[in-house]
């Protein structure tokens, strides 16, 4: 494999140390801890529930990649599998749920439904996708993704972390606005993504200036 | 009593570890292999399957049937020189009846007489929107996108998909799914066949 080069430091140990001595870098055994220790947060909201349940039984066994950890609170939890189909309703607890989530955390997007909308990406109350809300490090496509494939995307979950440095992480990065806490959207008639507030007071401003001109 | 039900149910977690080792011992017995084989494969997941039937996902797959579907993709038939005969015609009819509305076709006009060819410029699906029913498949009247066996296609970013990553040889179509292609180019065959008596009665 070829993360298993990644991030070695260049240091030559002593020839008659080499096997007494490992010189390994702070990243790489942060980033072994947390690749083999990614508990989800249980909870599914449709039909890609039901695979992920099936990814979790003795045919595909999860807990060969250390996933097997359910875990019903967020507090608990590193990976949140958005797992189905998100309405707009749903979507401010969804939202909260990231927030209490500590911090590593990653997103993993399973399914059309949770990428993109799927077939309900134009409905009046579906998410066209989370990654309009969430940083989704996974995009799992399928309806519903085999439990394989779930595994597929989450070996690749596991490759990205193993690609992560703690110095750029979007978690300890604060000028990354959404890296631990991303605003609760406000449900209104239409869903408002409140980080967008600015864009659309300077949007609306602009429209009114257009307009008294006109 | 009290406890008996965990004993009962440890006896079976002890009956399954103990059928893993007796298994394992009579196929090597038998001098064949129960991992990592298409044969071992297909008996854990069969109903006569005793002890472990984990299929260790990276290293091994769960054996598909032939109308297992999963993303689509477009088939090219290879001509002369190695050139890519793709099938497509770009006449639309996916994506009119694609029922999340995930295709799309950038068609080709020649550039001197303004007139459509019936080659598509670009092909674009969107695998994130796919929701693999297989009506493009289904109504494609040139058998020039079919669905696809493979599912580990997971990504960091949307996976849109353009005409160069949908385009796999004929070959590989009749590798996946063998019987439907068989069927498909006798159907051709009798076609053709038929149009060559039709010219040549007309010719008479």
């Amino acid at each position: 494999m070829e993360n298993e080069k990644l991030s070695l430091p260049n240091y030559n140990i002593p020839e008659d140390l080499e096997n007494v001595v490992a010189v390994t870098t702070l990243d790489r055994l942060y980033n072994w801890g947390r690749r083999s220790s990614v508990w989800p947060l249980m909870f599914g909201l449709a039909c890609c529930a039901i695979e992920m349940i099936a990814a979790q039984t003795a045919r595909y066994d999860m807990a060969r990649f250390g996933m097997e950890v359910m875990r019903p609170t967020p507090r608990q939890a590193d990976m949140m599998l958005v797992s189905g189909t998100v309405t707009k309703k749903m979507l401010p607890a969804i939202i909260r749920l990231y927030n209490q989530m500590p911090e590593p955390k990653y997103v993993v997007a399973m399914g059309a439904c949770a990428s993109s909308g799927g077939p309900f990406k134009e409905g009046y109350n579906v998410v066209a996708g989370i990654d309009k809300f969430l940083p989704v490090d996974v995009y799992i496509p399928g309806c519903p993704p085999t439990p394989q494939a779930l595994i597929a995307g989450l070996i690749k979950l596991q490759e990205k972390i193993d690609r992560q440095s703690i110095k750029t992480v979007r978690w300890y990065n604060k000028e990354k606005k959404d890296g631990n806490y991303v605003p609760m959207p406000i449900l209104g008639p239409d869903l408002i993504d409140v980080r967008r507030n600015a864009d659309i007071k300077q949007a609306a401003a602009v429209a009114k200036v257009t307009q008294e001109s006109a | 009593m009290y406890g008996k039900g965990i004993l009962k149910g440890l006896s079976v977690t002890w009956k399954r570890f103990w059928d893993t080792y007796t298994e394992d011992i009579s196929w090597m017995l038998r001098g064949k292999k129960r991992y990592n084989t298409e044969e071992g494969i297909r008996h854990r997941s069969s109903k006569d399957t005793k002890g472990i039937f984990t299929v260790q996902y990276p290293e091994e797959q769960l054996i598909v049937p032939e109308e297992f579907r999963y993303v689509p993709f477009l088939v090219y038939d290879e001509g002369a020189d190695g050139k890519k005969e793709i099938r497509c015609t770009s006449c639309g009819i996916c994506s009119k009846v694609c029922p999340p509305q995930c295709i799309w076709i950038v068609r080709t006009n020649d550039p001197s007489t303004g007139r459509p060819v019936p080659v598509p410029t670009n092909f674009y699906v969107d695998m994130d929107i796919c929701m693999n029913c297989g009506f493009c498949a289904e109504y494609c009247p040139f058998d020039a996108i079919k669905m696809d066996h493979d599912f580990d296609i997971a990504s960091y970013d949307r996976n849109v998909y353009n005409l160069d990553k949908l385009l796999k040889p004929a070959k590989y179509y009749a590798e996946i799914r063998p019987e439907n292609y068989t069927r498909e180019e006798e159907a051709r065959k009798a076609k053709e066949a038929a149009k060559a008596a039709k010219a040549e009665a007309a010719a008479a």
